[in-house]
């Protein structure tokens, strides 16, 4: 399983904080990106940066592995 | 003694953290503080408080990351960071910055150079909450 984690903005609009994909061979950030897209229209508007494995993440082709913690972050604004 | 950088709720006090900076070493000749506090207005509306809300793990990793890259391109002698997560009244402290070298131009450029990192870096965001409602707020440059 892909653990997928919400903070901030995007927890509010997805209304939750965490969720869970099934992984399977292959499969890419970009794939996620999809699958989440299509359950929560509009979600990825607000959603400025990606971290797998709490690092960010540019590429959204990089390939994923099972028991991966990828993270959908809007922009940050601490200080 | 308390670690060079955390995350914390509980309110941190600057005389703590510069006293344990400086502790590390008796070249320092300069050291540049810098703390970020809850303002109780915001474009305009009244602000009661203010909420954070971290990627806790992540953040930690990335503020460790910035104290070693400013130690590392100023030429530092020490720094630390931390930073509140929790909710904060108008005028509590939020953030502290506090970077120590052999020379205050150093210490000045780094203490800049961390905070400013620190906002375009780290995965942390602020909700104001207002008599009005609460908005989770838009980065400023």
């Amino acid at each position: 399983m892909i653990k997928v984690l919400f903070f901030g903005p995007v927890a509010d609009r997805v209304q939750m904080r965490e969720t869970q994909v099934e992984f399977t061979p292959g499969m890419t950030l970009h794939d996620i990106i999809a699958h989440l897209g299509m359950q929560y229209p509009g979600v990825f508007s607000i959603v400025s940066f990606f971290a797998v494995n709490q690092n960010q993440v540019h590429d959204k082709q990089m390939a994923l592995q099972d028991n991966d913690e990828v993270a959908f972050m809007a922009k940050f604004s601490g200080g | 003694m308390l670690a060079a950088v955390r995350i914390q709720a509980e309110d941190f006090s600057q005389n703590e953290e510069v006293d344990a900076l400086k502790a590390g070493s008796k070249c320092m000749g300069g050291i540049a503080t810098f703390i970020g506090c809850a303002r109780d207005f915001s474009e305009g509306r009244e602000v009661s408080q203010i909420g954070f809300e971290a990627y806790g793990s992540m953040a930690l990793a990335e503020m460790k990351k910035l104290r070693s890259e400013a130690i590392e391109r100023f030429g530092l002698l020490d720094a630390r960071i931390v930073h509140r997560v929790t909710t904060v009244q108008a005028g509590d402290n939020i953030v502290f910055i506090a970077a120590g070298a052999e020379h205050r131009a150093a210490a000045f450029d780094a203490c800049r150079w961390m905070i400013d990192e620190l906002k375009q870096r780290v995965p942390i965001w602020k909700k104001e909450i207002t008599p009005q409602g609460e908005a989770w707020v838009t980065p400023h440059p």
